[in-house]
Formats: C-alpha cells, sequence, structure tokens
C-alpha cells in the first residue's frame, strides 16, 4: 500500500470522502532516438463520483494517453491516478472504456459479446445470473431484439449500444469512452448521446469521455477540460457547464449561456491554441 | 444571362430489387452563378450525393437535366472535379505522382516542362512541399484529403464537387482544411458545390445552403443565403450577430426533417367529439411572458371546458418555427407576433402567401428596447442620446436585434428610430434573432441592443449586459401584441372548434388579468414546459415593479402585460390597418390598396364576436377614429396612403391590389 502524500488526497471536506479519482500531477515521457519526447506534463485533476467530464484537445494534444493512464493501459512517467485512494497500476473492470471502433468479436452475438464480458468479471454468478446481467443491459440500450444479431448484422449506432452496454454490464466505477460516438451520422449521433444521458442518470456512473465535437460537450457534461497542444500538452482550461439536469438538447441550446460558452470554447480551440495540420 | 450551373427540374429515381422503383430526388431546380459556393445540406439519405453525382456527370437523371455554361452535362469530365470523403488516392504512388497522374492525362497537350509546374504549384498551394515523396500510407487523413484536393484544382476545373469532403476527419482537424479551402477557392475564384453533414462548415464555406427534405423524393426545403462579408476568419463569423440565428434555423430545419421521418408513422387524423370537428389540437407557442393565456388555458382546463380535450402545446424555439409549423400544417394554431397573420396572408418577403385568419388578440403590450453597457456608459438615457451616439461614431455600424419581420418588435422599434429622424436600414442594421439568443449576442457585444418580449428584458438588466431605454408604454400603451393565427383553410373547415379555441383563450386572458391570479400564473411560466426561466425575470412587470437597469428606481406598470381588460382581446381592424401600413413602410410586404377586404378577411370580427357574447363578455370593436402613436403623429384610417407618403423615412413603397385567392397567376400586362 503506498502512502498518499499529495494535498489533492485529503478528505473533502464537504462530503467526508477523500475524493473519488485524483490525476495527481501526471507527466508522460517517451524516449526517442532524438531525446526524450513530452506528451504530457503536469496534469491534475480531480473528479467527483458520478460526474461527466468531458476533455476536448487537437489531435495529438495527448488526451487518449491521459485517459489510458486512468484506465491502466499505460502508466505516467511521473505522478499518479488514484481511485478511491487506490493507485491505479493495471486495467480493471472497474473502469471500463469504449473505443470509437466498436471492438467487438465479430463472430459472437451481441448477448454473448456481453455475456463474455460479465462471465469473466462475475465467474461465481450462476449461468442464469449472468444471463439476467446480459438482458438487463442489452434492453437498457434498446436491442433485446437485436440479441441474437452479430456485429456484421449491425448498424455504427448498434454497434456502439453494445460496447457501451458490454461495459455497463461490469458495473464499473468509472466508465471511459473515447470518442464513442465519431464514426456515426450526426442524427444517430444526437440520439446516442441522449441515451448516454439517461443511462448516465440512471446509473450514477462516473464519465470521463474524450470528444472533438463541442456541441457534445455542452449537452453531457459537467465540466468540459480543454487541453493545450502538444507536445508537453496540459489542461488549459476547465469549463463548467451548469445546464440544470435532465437536459434536453432544444433546452440547453436555447440557453444563453450555451452560446457564451461556445464561443469561448471555440476561442480557446480555434485562436488561443490554434492548431495546423501539418505533420 | 443563363446561370453557370443549371440544375433544370431534375428527378432521380433507383429500381428496387422488388421491381418497384424509389425516387430519391423530385423536381430539384438550382441556379448556380460563376464563383458561387453552395453546399448541399440534409440527412443521411436525403439524396444530395446522388445530386451531386449528377451534376458531376457520374450518373444521369430520370428527368431533366443539368447545364453548364449552357452545355447539357452527360458524362464526367475534368471541368467537373470531384472531391471524395475516402480519398480515393492511388496507395502506390506519392503525392506528387498521384498530382502528376492527373495533369498528365487531361493536360498532355502541354509541354512536360509546364505539366511539372502545374504539378509543383498545386504541391506548394495545399503547403505540402515536406511530403511530396510520400505515399498516402505514410500522410494523415487531413494530408490526403489535401493531395486529392490539389489533384482535382491541379487541371483547373471549372467546378470543383466535394462530397463531405472532411467527413472522415475529426471536428477539430477539419477546421484547418476548412480554412485552407476557403482560401483556394476565394484566391481561384472556384465555383464550388459540396455536400456536408455539419451545420457549422457550411455556414463557414458558402454564400448559400440549399437543404434537402428527407427521401423519398426528396427537394429542395429552403435555401439560406450566409451574409457574411469575405475574406471570412472563422471566429469572426461565429461573432457575426446573425451566425446563431441562422444556426439554428438549419438546425430545426434538420430536426422537422428527422421528426417527419417519425411522424409519417402516427399521421394525426381530425377526432371529432362535443359536436366540434376536431378535439385534438396542436398550437404552438414561443416561450415568453404573453404565453401566459395558453399556459393558463391547458393548465386550469378551460381547452377541456370548451370541449377541446387533446390539445398539445408545443414549445417552438423562434417565430420563423411558428410560421413553418402553421403552413406546413403542423400545427393547428399558434401564438403569433401581431404582424403576422396580415404579413403571411399578403405573402412575407417574397414567399408565397398563406391566408392567416385570427380571431382574437391574445396580449397587448410586453415589450422593451434593451440597449447594450456600453452605450449607458457612453451616456445615452433617450432617444436624441442615441441619436448623438450614432451621429458621432458614423464609421461604427450599430446592430440592434428583433425577432421577427412581422413582430412589433420591428415594426414599433423602426417607428421609435425613424422619429428621431434615424433610418433604422441606413444609419444602423437591424438583425433577426430568435429571443433565446437575444441576451447571449448582446453580452458577446455582437449586438448593440435589442427589442424584444420579456423575460428578455429583465434577463439582459439582471445579468448587467444592458439597460431598458423605453418600454413599449413609452411608444403606444395598448398595441396589440400577441393573436391567435389560424390558417383560413383550417378555419373555414373547422369552424365549431375554431370558436371552442377562442372562447377557452377569452377566458384564460380574461384569468390572467386578474392580477390575484398572478403569482400562480408566474410560478406556472418559470416552469420548463412553458417559459422555462427565473422566477424574478417572469415577475418584472408582470407582478412586480419593472427595473430598467438604469439606475431608477423599479417602477409598477400595471398595464405591462395586458391580456383582457379594455377590449384587449379584440382584433381591432384599425389597428390591423397601422400594422400594414408599417409592413409596407419597411418592404416587408406590398400595400394592398384593396386594404378593407384584407382586413375583413383576416381580423374575423364575427368570431370574437360569438365567442364573447357565449361567455358573457363584451363583444364591441374600439371606435375606428383616428390615433397617434408617442410622436403625435395621427393615424387616420380613412386615408392611409397619405399617411404612407407623409412619413419622411421609408422604403420604396409598393400598393397593390392583392388577390389573395390566386396568388400564383400574375399575368403581365
Amino acid at each position: 500500500m503506498q502512502t498518499l502524500s499529495n494535498a489533492d488526497l485529503r478528505v473533502d471536506p464537504s462530503t467526508g470522502q477523500p475524493p473519488f479519482l485524483v490525476i495527481d500531477n501526471v507527466s508522460k515521457v517517451y524516449p526517442t532516438p532524438t531525446g526524450s519526447y513530452v506528451v504530457l506534463e503536469g496534469i491534475s485533476l480531480t473528479v467527483r463520483e458520478g460526474e461527466f467530464v468531458c476533455v476536448i484537445g487537437h489531435s495529438g494534444c495527448g488526451k487518449s494517453t491521459l485517459l489510458d493512464m486512468v484506465s491502466g493501459f499505460r502508466q505516467p512517467t511521473e505522478g499518479q491516478v488514484w481511485l478511491e485512494s487506490q493507485p491505479i497500476t493495471q486495467p480493471g473492470p472497474d473502469r471500463m472504456v469504449v473505443f470509437q471502433n466498436y471492438s467487438l468479436l465479430p463472430w459472437k452475438t451481441a448477448f454473448e459479446n456481453i455475456y463474455l464480458g460479465v462471465h469473466s468479471v462475475f465467474p461465481d454468478k450462476s449461468k442464469a445470473e449472468k444471463e439476467a446481467i446480459t438482458r438487463e443491459h442489452l434492453e437498457m440500450v434498446g436491442l433485446l431484439e437485436s440479441a441474437h444479431k452479430k456485429p456484421g448484422q449491425l448498424s455504427g449506432g448498434m454497434k456502439q449500444r453494445v460496447c457501451i452496454a458490454r461495459a455497463l454490464a461490469l458495473r464499473p466505477k468509472v466508465l471511459i469512452l473515447d470518442e464513442p460516438f465519431g464514426a456515426l451520422d450526426p442524427i444517430t449521433r444526437e440520439e446516442l448521446q441522449e441515451e448516454l444521458l439517461k443511462i448516465w442518470a440512471e446509473h450514477q456512473v462516473t464519465v470521463l469521455m474524450i470528444t472533438h465535437d463541442i456541441d457534445e460537450a455542452l449537452l453531457l457534461s459537467d465540466r468540459l477540460v480543454m487541453m493545450t497542444n502538444g507536445p508537453a500538452a496540459t489542461i488549459g482550461e476547465i469549463l463548467d457547464i451548469p445546464f440544470p439536469r435532465p437536459r434536453n438538447r432544444s433546452r440547453v441550446m436555447e440557453s444563453p449561456l450555451y452560446y457564451e460558452l461556445r464561443n469561448h470554447a471555440l476561442d480557446f480551440l480555434y485562436r488561443r491554441f490554434a492548431h495546423d495540420d501539418v505533420e | 444571362m443563363t446561370a453557370f450551373v443549371v440544375v433544370d427540374h431534375v428527378d432521380q429515381a433507383f429500381r428496387l430489387p422488388n421491381g418497384q422503383s424509389y425516387v430519391a430526388l423530385k423536381n430539384i431546380n438550382l441556379e448556380i452563378q460563376k464563383g458561387e459556393f453552395v453546399s448541399l445540406l440534409g440527412h443521411s439519405g436525403c439524396g444530395k450525393s446522388t445530386l451531386l453525382n449528377i451534376i458531376a456527370g457520374l450518373a444521369k437523371p430520370v428527368a431533366g437535366g443539368v447545364l453548364l455554361e449552357g452545355r447539357q452535362v452527360t458524362q464526367p469530365g475534368p471541368d467537373r472535379m470531384v472531391v471524395f470523403q475516402n480519398y480515393s488516392l492511388l496507395p502506390w504512388l506519392t503525392v506528387r505522382q498521384n498530382i502528376a497522374l492527373a495533369v498528365n492525362k487531361v493536360m498532355r497537350h502541354l509541354p512536360a516542362a509546364e505539366r511539372h509546374d502545374i504539378v509543383e504549384q498545386h504541391i506548394d498551394m495545399v503547403k505540402l512541399r515536406h511530403a511530396a515523396d510520400k505515399r498516402p500510407g505514410q500522410l494523415s487523413g487531413g494530408m490526403k484529403q489535401r493531395v486529392s484536393i490539389a489533384r482535382a484544382l491541379s487541371i483547373r476545373p471549372k467546378l470543383l464537387l466535394l462530397d463531405e469532403p472532411f467527413g472522415a476527419l475529426d471536428a477539430l482537424t477539419r477546421s484547418g482544411l476548412q480554412d485552407q479551402l476557403m482560401q483556394i477557392a476565394q484566391t481561384h475564384e472556384l465555383t464550388c458545390v459540396m455536400v456536408t453533414h455539419d451545420v457549422d462548415e457550411a455556414l463557414l464555406l458558402s454564400d448559400r445552403i440549399v437543404m434537402l427534405t428527407n427521401g423519398p423524393e426528396s427537394y429542395v426545403g429552403q435555401i439560406i443565403d450566409v451574409p457574411f462579408a469575405r475574406p471570412r476568419e472563422r471566429l469572426n463569423v461565429v461573432n457575426h450577430p446573425n451566425y446563431y440565428a441562422l444556426r439554428s434555423e438549419i438546425v430545426y430545419f434538420l430536426n422537422q426533417q428527422k421528426q417527419a421521418k417519425q411522424r409519417k408513422v402516427k399521421q394525426t387524423v381530425a377526432i371529432a367529439r362535443n359536436g366540434l370537428e376536431k378535439i385534438n389540437l396542436e398550437i404552438g407557442f414561443v416561450p415568453l411572458t404573453d404565453c401566459a393565456p395558453l399556459a393558463v388555458a391547458q393548465e386550469k382546463g378551460l381547452f377541456q371546458k370548451h370541449g377541446l380535450e387533446q390539445v398539445t402545446l408545443s414549445r417552438e424555439p423562434s417565430w420563423k418555427a411558428i410560421v413553418e409549423g402553421i403552413t406546413s400544417k403542423r400545427l393547428d394554431a399558434a401564438q403569433m407576433v401581431a404582424g403576422m397573420p396580415l404579413a403571411l396572408t399578403l405573402g412575407l418577403e417574397g414567399n408565397a402567401p398563406t391566408p392567416i385568419v385570427t380571431g382574437m388578440v391574445l396580449s397587448r403590450n410586453g415589450n422593451a428596447i434593451t440597449l447594450s453597457r456600453s452605450l449607458y456608459e457612453a451616456g445615452v438615457r433617450s432617444l436624441a442620446d442615441l441619436k448623438g451616439a450614432l451621429v458621432n461614431h458614423p464609421h461604427q455600424t450599430h446592430t440592434l436585434g428583433v425577432v421577427h419581420p412581422a413582430s412589433m418588435q420591428n415594426l414599433m422599434l423602426r417607428y421609435w428610430l425613424a422619429a428621431a429622424d434615424l433610418d433604422p436600414d441606413r444609419d444602423l442594421n437591424l438583425a433577426i434573432i430568435p429571443p433565446p439568443q437575444m441576451v447571449a449576442t448582446l453580452k458577446s457585444g455582437n449586438i448593440d441592443g435589442f427589442c424584444a418580449g420579456e423575460p428578455w428584458n429583465s434577463y439582459a438588466v439582471n445579468e448587467k449586459a444592458g439597460y431598458v431605454i423605453a418600454t413599449d408604454l413609452d411608444l403606444w400603451m395598448g398595441h396589440p401584441e400577441k393573436m391567435l393565427g389560424i390558417r383560413e383553410e383550417w378555419a373555414n373547415q373547422y369552424p365549431e372548434t375554431h370558436l371552442a379555441l377562442v372562447k377557452a383563450l377569452l377566458e384564460a386572458c380574461e384569468y390572467c388579468d386578474d392580477r390575484r391570479n398572478r403569482e400562480e400564473i408566474a410560478e406556472l411560466l418559470a416552469k420548463p414546459d412553458y417559459v422555462g426561466a427565473q422566477l424574478d425575470y417572469i415577475r418584472a412587470g408582470f407582478l412586480d415593479p419593472y427595473d430598467r437597469g438604469d439606475g431608477n428606481p423599479p417602477e409598477l406598470l400595471l398595464r405591462f402585460n395586458q391580456f383582457h381588460v379594455d377590449m384587449a382581446n379584440c382584433p381591432s381592424r384599425v389597428e390591423g390597418l397601422w400594422i400594414l401600413t408599417q409592413l409596407a413602410r419597411w418592404g416587408i410586404t406590398a400595400f394592398p390598396r384593396n386594404w378593407v377586404d384584407v382586413i375583413d378577411r383576416v381580423n374575423r370580427m364575427e368570431v370574437y364576436r360569438a365567442a364573447a357574447q357565449a361567455l358573457d363578455l363584451p363583444d364591441t370593436e374600439p371606435n375606428r377614429s383616428s390615433f397617434a402613436l408617442f410622436d403625435g403623429t395621427v393615424f387616420n384610417p380613412d386615408d392611409p396612403i397619405a399617411y404612407l407618403n407623409g412619413l419622411p423615412i421609408k422604403r420604396e413603397i409598393r400598393v397593390e391590389e392583392v388577390n389573395i385567392d390566386q396568388p400564383a397567376v400574375v399575368v403581365a400586362a
């Protein structure tokens, strides 16, 4: 057991609990033949339990690297990520990730894809229990009728629903979404955003989500973390998104604050931290 | 002269496996000028790529055709180059070789040295010199798309066609390419047609946005002119006072199309009951404090009481959405700004006339003119001060927001400005902005003020973004503000329903003007189903003293929201006539020579009277007499044309005989 050294890890006086998820002064450096390459430098962020946080930034700013250190796929070069006072050292079912490219097993049905996850995390549960969990989560994303279909028979939106169901079936503490709707057409994307809001409210799961879409972030998140450009990217600014919940897209869009926040984020991304796609 | 590209009555259909045919496009007409950038926007499956392919010559329409510089397009050609989403580069060739392949093929008549120069020049144009010898596999998505743009332009096409060129790139990478494309299109004066899903992309790049309805049988649903000056810069465009108004208009169109898809499944049929022809109604309103009568009729069971058992109130984001809802027959009835029934009947801004009737006024007063804090700090306290501020800064454009051309906010703001010898179109700029966006636009400094209903003025005052320089009580106490609007055809089809609706709303209006009920109503309006704003902002003027935010103590304005007293609900014909003069004054509609007929047809006094009598309420119309607004100019209802001619500031006035029943047939003399 490591000791908690940082001030950030002290008990939050408002809740009497230690903070839920703490990214504590994290840097990520890769050695290269020409010297070390700093991807992220000195990132600190504390996330409350049940919070919905979006991360936005230009490509190459290290957003995915940052979230990989929460999921445990990568380790920070410096600093540490803590979940409920435990250091994160490896991936685990308490932090589930949904990627843009679905990553479902193509030879298994939607049901089997989810069941597989449930089985590997809850091996001691009875078959009936595991099947019930699987069905419950398929129902949650409205896919009970497509349970027997394989990924090849599902649309992009349906595949992404299966992935979300699979992730939540394992009852994670943190759901990590890496641009989950980037490959979907605008209508399906909007539908899934609305579904995600509902699921998030029902499951009260903590969400970290990478997006490139300011409107998506404004609709979904409690806070929007805006990253500066790499190398040595860091958090440039955090926007509070105070729209009341439950949220409804047109209500959010008619709030004068929506346009203020949107313009502020646009200014951050296109003026203060503009990015040229010249590799 | 004919246009550069003409898409003339194009239909496209595909054969289905079951032997039937699927009509993708129906009767598409579109003209594109040389140097113009046009975007095609619509949902997946709306046929926008199909249309692009027809212009490219990659597909032949089943009917109609496309002309490029007067010649029919029958096959693909190097004068029309297409850039696809998936780049379609040859993977074994380098950037330079991919471009050279096209140049060497199409321009083989040129000497090799010249062709070489063209290739190099286009590599530079898309800033890929450092990657000229790389193969597609070594490039990012954005770089690959730059190669395909360079390749397309290297052979000097007359027309550049882009099929969701940046769709595969993330939203932020897209921005760099959009900027580059915009620059290239400007420098080379390209004519471009681009298919896109992305509203912001369309607004940034286009001169016009053509929006297609959902298939099957897609057609051009609406065309939006994008007025931003060129050269454009992303953040300047976003800060244009109209940006978000246009953006929400497009988003609204797309949402309507999305919902239309779902609605097709459950077509609503009229349910007749209780001696009424239709008891299931969809009524549109805009979330403003003066939607109170509709909210009260619904919540206090007044619709129900008059037999209208299934009334749904549809909360609409803008007055434009109300127009769309009524003309598309999605809505049975709607709250309308007072000029709207007449303006729609005459044909608003060149649109086909839609005869509308109104059986009652729903509210009077309730608006204010709010100006920005910076004008306050510049010492502007009166209309004369405002004029002084404008005269002192002749090079600065001042923009004021109004909610709809046919709104009293527009007509009265213009009247107010003109009374001080300010021309609302020449000395200032007026922008149409939906009410909910006013305060944000004011706060961001993109407008200098606005004229709107509540709670938006109080919102601006409370947010310290502005102050109220005048309420409409200062301009014309008791003016009609919101009316009940219904399509004439609907009113003729469902006369008993219309009467029941007016009765229910008359009772609701009476309830609203009993100040003992105001507390309850304010709380009702604050709910998200209705206005959904902070209670304090709704109370201001409605219930509490009105704070103008100008340092003076708040003042109780008993008539600020007037719903019933003093014959408030009577759709007076004299007031209608004044509105007609102002619509004509500013070129919004023609002035009908047969104004008596037109007003009689729109302002349905007989419905109002029948409803009032049934409820034992006074049913008289105010006297038909001259009146004056704050400036004292007398309006004589017996001679509106002399009145119009006597107004010093006005646009060119068209006086025409308006035949509402045969709008389309215009026979040249």
